[in-house]
């Protein structure tokens, strides 16, 4: 266990629930692999798993979390790899007929430190709210992507959520999923700046929002080998930007809720 | 106001004689709108089935049961009146009658907002069921609004509820936590379901399962269709639910529900229907329904 940790250990989290987790956890994990980085997916949302279905290898599930931290089975009998990435990109599964208290924090982050001695990331899919699955998910982590949608609900819990990643000292950026650019343009979304100040967080990614991305998640295909390579190449901006390069951003103009989300914030 | 909420207290017991309606209830009935997955809509299903339940006549109360991550109050646009919370009531800090905030356009609406700064844990499950006992007894609906996922706050928030209202997308993975979220409901509470964020022209196309792709599967009654507009998080931005809206889409779907659920013989949303209906609209209000 104290052997040089190789892999960065990150916890994809937002609170608010359907904003886009397992969404980015997936494609994230797909852009890092195309880039050639060794890749494992963990699904911590027992009881509720996703990250299988938005893979597409919800059929090759063998063993999962669960029976790996009871002792069932090795760690490498229940990794899942995705073949279309060669021996780049695998996932942890989820079980799926059991509750979130069968893992503790501490097992949870043995799992997350035992990957990590053999690959270079460890993204780590959160369940949505702030209990026990939540908990089991940033245990193992290291730093954390938060995401959010440009919306005011998301937003506040965008916000609790990053509090309770400060209490834990664990770093944090922040990934604004579904923008609508021509609703921010004509003042009924927020804009991606309004919500890094709101939420006084380092900007890693836009994404818009794109009916491509519920085919391509209902048929399990990862956005990066989607032929068009519209939004793969979006999400391949941010697996280079969590690799150090910079890259410039694409910004839009604002709407006008910033004061209302304040004083909410303000009022809880 | 302070009437208003004396009112409210006043022990309500619905008409059973002669003149009842199709439906005689004795009590208020406790429904928990709940999805298993998240963000699939169930704070706004929540807020709006409350509006147009209240617009309706109906006394209603919607208690906000995502303690530490309350969401009711934003999309009611009540967020600057919350001066106590559920857990206030529950710990005896506080009157039932201090807690309830009552709703800024509607009558007898009225919300129980969740604590912002505690955990679901701290809720005492038994006085959760109390507490909605004692709500039936004044008024005719009690709404809760569960968190997603499936752990205590979904179990609080499912204790005291008669009935469920489940909120799905249509989406593989949705469906997926949707089904394991009925089988946690099992027979004691009877299930009907609400189709969010349907999209007919992608259903068209075979880019987006169907209301009857979705009913396959989950085999639920079906109590109503939502469209995926963008008026929904423009008014989720503003805190104006769309259920009272004229000329709104969604306000009408919402209101059909209302009327459903009030025991209104509404015509049953045939899947295939709703959605011919909703591209209709879609394409009558400037092409919405994309
Ligand atoms: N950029 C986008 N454009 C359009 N749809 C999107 C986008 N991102 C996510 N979605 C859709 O939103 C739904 C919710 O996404 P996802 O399941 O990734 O959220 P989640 O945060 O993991 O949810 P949960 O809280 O239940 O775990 C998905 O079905 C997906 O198709
Ligand atoms: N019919 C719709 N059309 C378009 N957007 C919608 C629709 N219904 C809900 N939304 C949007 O989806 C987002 C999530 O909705 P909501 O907060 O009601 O979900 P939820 O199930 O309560 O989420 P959580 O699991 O976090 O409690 C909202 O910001 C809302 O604007
Ligand atoms: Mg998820
Ligand atoms: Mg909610």
């Amino acid at each position: 266990m104290t052997a040089q940790r190789k892999a960065r250990r990150i916890v994809v989290t937002s609170g608010k629930g359907g904003v886009g987790k397992t969404t980015t956890t997936a494609n994230l994990g797909a852009a890092l692999a195309l880039l050639g980085k060794r890749v494992v997916l963990v699904d911590a949302d027992i009881g509720l798993r996703n990250l299988d279905l938005v893979l597409g290898v919800e059929k090759r599930i063998v063993f999962d979390l669960v029976e790996v931290v009871e002792g069932r089975c090795q760690l490498r009998q229940a990794l899942v790899r995705d073949k279309r990435f060669g021996e780049s990109l695998a996932i942890l599964p989820a079980a799926q007929t059991r509750e979130k208290t069968a893992v503790s924090e501490l097992q949870f982050a043995g799992v997350v430190e035992q990957l990590a001695e053999s690959c270079d990331y460890v993204l780590v899919d959160s369940p949505a709210g702030i209990e026990h699955g939540f908990r089991n998910a940033i245990a193992g982590a290291a730093e954390a992507l938060v995401v959010t949608t440009p919306e005011v609900s998301a937003i506040r819990d965008a916000d609790r959520v990053i509090g309770k990643l400060q209490e834990r000292g664990l770093p944090m950026r922040l990934i604004v999923n579904r923008v609508r650019p021509e609703m921010v343009r004509s003042g009924e979304m927020m804009s991606v700046d309004d919500v890094c100040d709101i939420l006084s967080a380092e900007l890693v990614g836009i994404i818009p929002d794109d009916a491509e991305v519920i085919d391509t998640t209902n048929r399990g295909v990862p956005l990066v080998l989607d032929p068009s390579q519209r939004l793969g190449a979006i999400y391949t901006k941010i697996a280079r930007r969590l690799e150090g390069e910079i890259i410039p951003f694409t910004q839009l103009g604002g709407g006008g809720f910033f004061d209302r989300l304040l004083g909410a914030l303000r009022a809880g | 106001m302070e009437t208003q909420r004396v009112q409210a207290q006043e022990p309500f017991v619905a008409s059973v004689g002669p003149n009842a309606n199709a439906v005689p209830v004795a009590r208020g009935r406790a429904i928990v709108v709940t999805s298993g997955k998240g963000g699939v809509g169930k704070t706004t299903t929540t807020a709006n089935l409350g509006v147009a339940l209240a617009a309706r006549g109906a006394r209603v109360v919607l208690i906000d049961a995502d303690v530490g991550l309350r969401n009711l109050d934003l999309v009611l646009g009540l967020e600057s009146r919350i001066r106590h919370h559920l857990l206030d009531v529950l710990e005896e800090k506080v009157t039932l009658d201090d807690a309830l905030v009552r709703d800024k356009r509607v009558e007898n609406l009225f919300l129980l907002a969740a604590a912002q700064n505690r955990e679901k844990d701290d809720v005492p499950t038994e006085a959760m069921r109390g507490l909605v006992e004692k709500l039936r007894a004044a008024y005719d609906y009690v709404l809760i609004d569960s968190p997603a996922g499936i752990e205590m706050g979904f179990k609080n928030a499912i204790a005291a509820a008669g009935e469920a209202i489940v909120v799905c997308t249509p989406e593989v993975a949705a469906v997926r936590d949707v089904d394991r979220v009925v089988g946690l409901l099992g027979n004691d509470l009877s299930a009907q379901l609400i189709v969010n964020r349907l999209r007919p022209a992608l259903v068209r196309k075979g880019k987006m399962l169907s209301v009857d792709d979705v009913n396959a599967i989950l085999r639920l009654p079906l109590l109503g269709v939502i469209g995926d507009e963008p008026e929904v998080i423009v008014a989720t931005n503003r805190g104006e639910p769309p259920a009272l809206a004229a000329n709104s889409p969604t306000g009408a779907a919402y209101r059909a529900i209302a009327a459903r659920i009030a025991g209104e013989d509404v015509p049953a949303p045939q899947a295939a229907q709703a959605e011919g209906f909703l591209d209709k609209l879609g394409a009558f209000f400037g092409g919405r329904a994309k």
